[in-house]
């Protein structure tokens, strides 16, 4: 079947009503949470992933996929109108739109945000529906040096983009390989670690340890720790002005960079939607013949940071789809959403479910049009929405947690461990340990040891199989620049010693 | 003037960087402790064997609170800026009580049920958070349990924990009072 047919069945798919629906559910949900303070987007996903188990593959993953889309774009409506931004990649935003919003612009402001929004994530799911599949033939010649090499690079990036403490993430990193490698080992099935405790024997299950690190550690920082906030209070409807044709003619270049920066930043594993807006909103600051004015209430900030936030997700598409490496925590939690129904990404999906791989470009596509509606509609409502008391929202957060361990296998020792990790999600955050890099090691370490056993049995116990291979060598070399470039500018960055 | 700040800053520096270094020490024990247990795991010869993987994870992790711990000292010599992760200070007892009341309402599930648990919990959490005792706080509670127990029962079909003994027995009345049964 051409790539046309597969396009057409695709949105025949996509349109079906159960599609449809959970399309236009997800992107509720994702505003509700995106644009609610303290719950993230990424919360959302973990909290909805165990209930997709019973759900088809496709209906689950357009649910998460509409919560990314719209949670990535919410945040921007509590910075546009109360100066809070609903997730930090939505920080560039706030300092714009709050701005326009005491110049009396709110109603256009919040319209500018939810078109850029729509117009950088419908490009780039254009964009992802052109790239991804010659890019996945290209990997189908991969073996398995090749993919170890790849689980290396992600690892890698992961650790150094975006992280402020390197050794911190290295140990969370670590942590997260080794409760990978708890239970039965795949290539040799001999239990490990598991204190012959029988349920152990399965290993831990990585959306325990999401909902644990991410749900409840998100509730008590929010709840149990003090906070100097300073709300400026938004006093009316809020209602969104969706400006004309020339507005946005008008903001042409900010818009395209913005696309640009966030679908290659996007498409780099670990960067993700927060890299992407401020790195655009810099771009968009350096190339303006009107800097002084960036801070001030000025539009091709806002326009730049909102397009490149929501152009980042087809970016972190590509490699998740292609490869099977995430390229940001919500693509990590999706590509858990895939192994939950016995699916691995990569290049063979192309091959095993051509069909479902292209309802979920068409159903992504829809879902960056269907956002604007949704967009206007969830900001209309906002200002009652907020007045939700946050521990009314943080004791429901927790009981959708209890309920969604147990929903997994239906054992209380999920909850149990849940309840666990998610103590030590609350410790990690206060003591500057990333969760991102945890998760990623629990996801990522047992597919790496699998591609590496695979290839050191392969070559009889020959390491250089992996420096011999050009493709295989290069990932490598790109793993090591990876990894030393930030150490060197950190090492020049640092400040003489008092 | 700015020196006795600069003698503040080292000063508050000082127990926040043992501190770090402490936890840091702790992991590596760990690290250390597993990696002796893992000698346990059955060796293949002539293979990497099952045991490999994880040994590789441990000493990687050990290498790693090493470069934290240069970090931190590094970090103490050149009186570097608060970390932005440790800005608020915690409220320690909101924080313990929220965490016991988390795991009691684990336990409680098994024996008291779902729908009795969550009730308890409801109350119990947001009373910890600072919500008043009224009719706002028993509709939230009350209502709430129903609305979840409705949902995940009756729509959902998940076998949410019934409880043991007499309590099982009373979450089954409530059901058939809810209609989910």
């Amino acid at each position: 079947m051409g790539g046309l047919e597969l396009l057409w069945s695709g949105l025949v798919s996509a349109l079906a009503p159960i599609n449809l629906a959970m399309v236009t559910l997800g992107l509720f949900i994702g505003a509700l949470a995106g644009a609610l303070p303290g719950i993230t987007m990424l919360n959302a996903i973990v909290l909805v992933l165990p209930f997709t188990y019973g759900m088809d593959m496709v209906p689950s993953l357009l649910l998460l996929i509409g919560i990314y889309c719209g949670g990535v774009y919410a945040g921007s409506i509590t910075g546009i109108l109360f100066n809070i931004p609903g997730d930090p990649m939505n920080v560039p935003t706030t300092w714009e739109g709050f701005k326009l919003n005491k110049k009396g612009y709110a109603a256009k402001a919040l319209g500018t945000a939810v078109m850029c929004s729509a117009i950088g994530g419908f490009l780039s799911a254009l964009v992802m529906v052109l790239v991804a599949p010659p890019f996945a033939r290209v990997a189908l010649s991969f073996s398995s040096a090749e993919y170890f090499a790849v689980v290396v690079l992600g690892l890698v990036s992961v650790v150094t983009i975006g992280t402020t403490s390197i050794g911190s993430a290295l140990i969370c990193l670590f942590i997260g390989m080794f409760l990978g490698t708890i239970g039965v080992d795949i290539v040799y099935c001999v239990p490990r670690f598991t204190f012959g405790w029988q349920l152990m024997e399965s290993g831990i299950e990585f959306t325990i340890v999401l909902i644990g690190l991410f749900a409840i550690g998100e509730v008590l920082d929010q709840l149990c720790v003090k906070r100097e906030v300073q709300v400026e209070a938004f006093r009316g409807q809020a209602k969104t002005e969706l400006p004309g044709f020339r507005h946005f003619w008008g903001l042409k270049g900010s818009i395209l960079r913005g696309l640009g920066a966030g679908m290659a930043v996007g498409a780099i594993p670990g960067a993700g939607a927060t890299v992407a807006s401020f790195v655009s909103y810099g771009i968009e600051r350096q190339v303006s013949k009107t800097p002084h004015l960036f801070g001030t209430g000025h539009w091709p900030g806002l326009a730049a940071s909102e397009t490149s936030v929501n152009g980042s997700t087809g970016g972190a598409m590509i490699p998740l789809l292609t490869l099977g490496i995430p390229g940001s925590g919500a693509t990590a939690v999706m590509l858990g959403a895939f192994l939950l129904h016995g699916v691995q990404p990569g290049p063979l999906l192309f091959e095993k479910s051509p069909h479902e791989v292209y309802t979920i470009f068409v159903g992504t596509l829809l879902c960056n049009l269907i956002m604007i509606l949704v967009g206007v509609i969830v900001a209309r409502f906002f200002a009652y929405l907020m007045m939700v008391p946050d521990k009314i929202l943080g004791a429901f957060i927790i009981l959708f947690s209890l309920i969604g361990a147990f929903a997994l296998r239906n054992e209380m020792a999920d909850v149990w461990f849940m309840a666990i990790f998610g103590v030590i999600g609350f410790f990690m955050r206060r003591y500057d340990l990333p969760v991102p890099p945890l998760v990623l090691g629990l996801i990522l370490g047992p597919l790496g040891e699998k591609y590496f056993q695979t290839a050191m049995a392969a070559s009889g116990n020959d390491v250089t199989v992996f420096f011999t291979r050009p493709i295989s060598a290069g990932l490598l070399l790109a793993s090591l620049g990876f990894a030393v470039i930030p150490l060197i500018k950190k090492l020049r960055k640092a400040p003489v010693a008092v | 003037m700015e020196g006795t700040e600069k003698g503040l800053n080292l000063e508050r520096e000082g127990p926040r960087a043992m501190k770090r270094l402490a936890g840091v020490g702790v992991i590596f024990a760990l690290a250390g402790a597993l990696f002796l247990l893992s000698f346990e795991i059955p060796s293949m010869p002539g293979q990497l064997g099952p045991a490999f993987w994880p040994r590789m994870t441990l000493v990687l992790l050990m290498v790693s609170c090493g470069i934290k711990a240069f970090e931190v000292l590094k970090e103490r010599r050149m009186e570097k800026k608060e970390s932005v992760a440790e800005d608020g200070e915690i409220m320690a007892g909101r924080l313990i009580a929220m965490i016991l009341l988390t795991f009691a309402t684990v336990y409680l599930m098994e024996v008291l049920g779902f729908f009795l648990a969550v009730v308890f919990f409801m109350f119990a959490f947001l009373g910890i958070a600072g919500m008043r005792f009224g009719l706002s706080m028993c509709s939230v509670s009350v209502l709430g349990t129903v609305a979840l127990t409705y949902l995940f029962v009756k729509v959902v079909y998940l076998p949410l924990p019934k409880g043991y003994w007499v309590f099982e027995g009373v979450t089954l009345f409530i059901y058939r009072l809810l209609m989910i049964i």
